[in-house]
């Protein structure tokens, strides 16, 4: 009974700071954050009585002078964006962590280190240097114009194709790191026995290394996709109003045009698209790890 | 000879990332050295705009509010965090399954929600309680509620990677409980509260949005300014400053890889906020 006591007490010294934390200062707000989204607009744009589904009404694209898609295609654009990032992501995470894992060991703290040093720094300033290299005038901007890509004089940012290097650029550490973790453990013995039966390259990749791969693929894909699509700050910056994502919708009805209620429905729906992002992405990796149990 | 081939695009491929990574970095850092207020052309070497950011008081309040925001919020977060992690590790054969999603909310919360939900519940409150109006004060709440899940992850794997058969020696040995937590617990967990040290502090300098969010009037951060004069479109100093965060995150760098070997940087892949 006594010693029940002191565990209990010992439990509660450890654990109750730190939920507490988290219980008051996070749970508490979003709670009341979602609620908010059922109130009706009042005076400023503040949260006023009575209960409505007026926010959400708004959000679908209701308003004074009929519906329209805007918010549609902004959440459109959102998955869509994150989607792609995350594909280029994969793409150049790939030989960059094999390069890594092939590397000397001495060598390879130092590779990953370089990788993960510019994550490092400010998101704020990560974009600023974007801004910088794609400004009219810039030197990666008149190379562009010379190629004729782009109007002379008009420059690569803002842009849609400068959110996409932003965010490619934000999120390529988490990809390369739990990919290197994976390339760390990764049994060569399946990639020569691949070779041996004259197996091409991509059947190589397809059949040795994927399989053995895919949990730090997948442990990467969370970590991209998932803050990909709540990005703020390389959308604001970089894309000038070209490229809204769904977080710039939330923060303007805080801002500029005051709409509380309206931004709490948009807020309601990052939390959910985010669980069912999560969620989608555990089935996905439950399931190309079950095929990969069949195959072999 | 697929072998030499494919060794020689794969060099070719890492230098091309390498230059990807670094020059937005490198652009700024050569701007900052520019005689003219210009990112598009070189006029020739002047320190004038880091003379400026050093006579500017807006900018060094915004450096002081940003190391003591990093300092208190570190301090904090490192020991409600390691308590909650060491707690989770003591009690894992309990249920603790609502805790373990407690603490993955705040890392998988969208930035924008967790720091627009965080301003709306401050400025309602603050009308009962004066302490959480927007400022340094709801700033290092903020920051503490994000740092405290990975330092509490990052002390509980330090602990499961342990052999549970230790705590046991302890108690063979009659060791009091604080004899145990000074002379093993504390001595044990050092790689990990160091880790959790440097990831809070770069996590808090790091930020920007949840800052963005519950900042006040008088709180301004250093982000926060170069947001605010790129958003009004006045830059010259933006550079300089920048600059100088940059070659303090290389100085971090420098040191976790004296500190840190290889494997630990790999199992830190949640370091930065998602």
């Amino acid at each position: 009974m006594k010693a029940l006591g002191r565990d209990t007490r010992h439990l509660l010294i450890s654990v109750a700071p730190g939920a507490l934390c988290i219980g008051v200062f996070l749970v508490l707000p979003s709670l009341y954050l979602m609620a908010m989204a059922f109130l009706s607009t009042g005076p400023y744009g503040l949260p006023a009585l009575p209960l409505s589904l007026q926010a959400f009404r708004e959000l679908a694209g209701f308003g004074f002078l009929g519906w329209s898609p805007g918010n549609l295609y902004t959440l459109l654009r959102s998955i869509w964006q994150s989607a792609l990032a995350t594909v280029l992501v994969i793409a150049i995470a790939y030989p960059a962590a094999y390069y890594i894992a092939t590397r000397a060991p001495r060598w390879r703290a130092i590779l990953l280190l370089a990788v993960v040093v510019p994550s490092w720094t400010n998101q704020v300033i990560r974009s600023v240097g974007w801004m910088n290299l794609f400004a009219p005038g810039a030197p990666v901007s008149n190379v562009a114009a010379g190629l004729n890509l782009i109007e002379p004089a008009m420059g690569l940012f803002p842009s849609q194709f400068a959110v996409i290097v932003g965010l490619v650029y934000n999120f390529l550490p988490f990809m390369v790191l739990p990919l290197y973790a994976a390339f760390e453990r990764l049994d060569y013995g399946q990639v020569e026995a691949a070779q041996d039966l004259f197996a091409r390259p991509g059947a190589v990749f397809r059949h040795a290394v994927l399989p053995q791969t895919l949990p730090g693929l997948m442990a990467g894909t969370v970590l991209v996709a998932i803050p990909a699509f709540g990005m703020y700050v390389v959308t604001e910056l970089l894309g000038g109003g070209k490229a809204t994502m769904v977080g710039n919708l939330v923060a303007e009805q805080f801002s500029q045009s005051s709409n509380w209620p309206l931004g709490a429905a948009g807020a309601i729906i990052m939390i959910v698209m985010t669980l069912i992002g999560l969620r989608v992405l555990r089935r996905l990796g439950q399931r190309l790890g079950g095929e990969h149990e069949v195959v072999l | 000879m697929t072998t030499w081939w494919l060794e020689r695009g794969l060099r070719v491929f890492w230098w091309a990332l390498m230059a990807f990574l670094y020059a937005p970095l490198a652009v700024v850092v050569f701007f900052s050295f520019n005689q003219i207020n210009s990112s598009a052309r070189f006029a020739g070497f002047s320190l004038q705009w880091y003379e400026r950011l050093f006579a500017n008081d807006v900018i060094l309040s915004a450096l002081a509010n940003t190391l003591i925001l990093a300092a208190t919020s570190t301090t904090i977060a490192v020991v409600v965090g390691g308590l909650l992690g060491y707690g989770l590790y003591r009690y894992r054969r309990l249920r603790l399954g609502w805790l373990i999603w407690l603490i993955y909310l705040p890392v998988v919360m969208p930035d924008i929600v967790f720091g627009i939900a965080e301003m709306t519940f401050f400025v309602t409150l603050s009308d009962f309680v004066p302490v959480l109006s927007l400022g340094l004060s709801t700033m290092v709440i903020a920051h503490v509620t994000f740092q405290v899940p990975f330092v509490a992850l990052l002390v509980n794997a330090r602990l499961l990677a342990l052999d549970a058969q230790l705590f046991e020696v302890c108690a063979d040995l009659y060791a009091a409980p604080w004899q145990r937590a000074w002379f093993f617990i504390l001595p044990v967990l050092r790689p990990a509260i160091i880790g959790s040290v440097l990831l809070a502090l770069t996590l808090s300098i790091d930020d920007f949005v949840i800052s963005f969010f519950t900042a006040g009037p008088d709180s301004t951060t250093l982000p926060i300014y170069i947001w605010s004069a790129i958003k009004k479109g006045v830059t010259p100093e933006v550079n300089a400053i920048a600059t100088l965060m940059i070659a303090s995150v290389l100085l971090v760098a420098l040191l976790s890889l004296i500190i840190q070997p290889a494997s630990s940087l790999a199992s830190d892949q949640r370091r930065s906020r998602l």
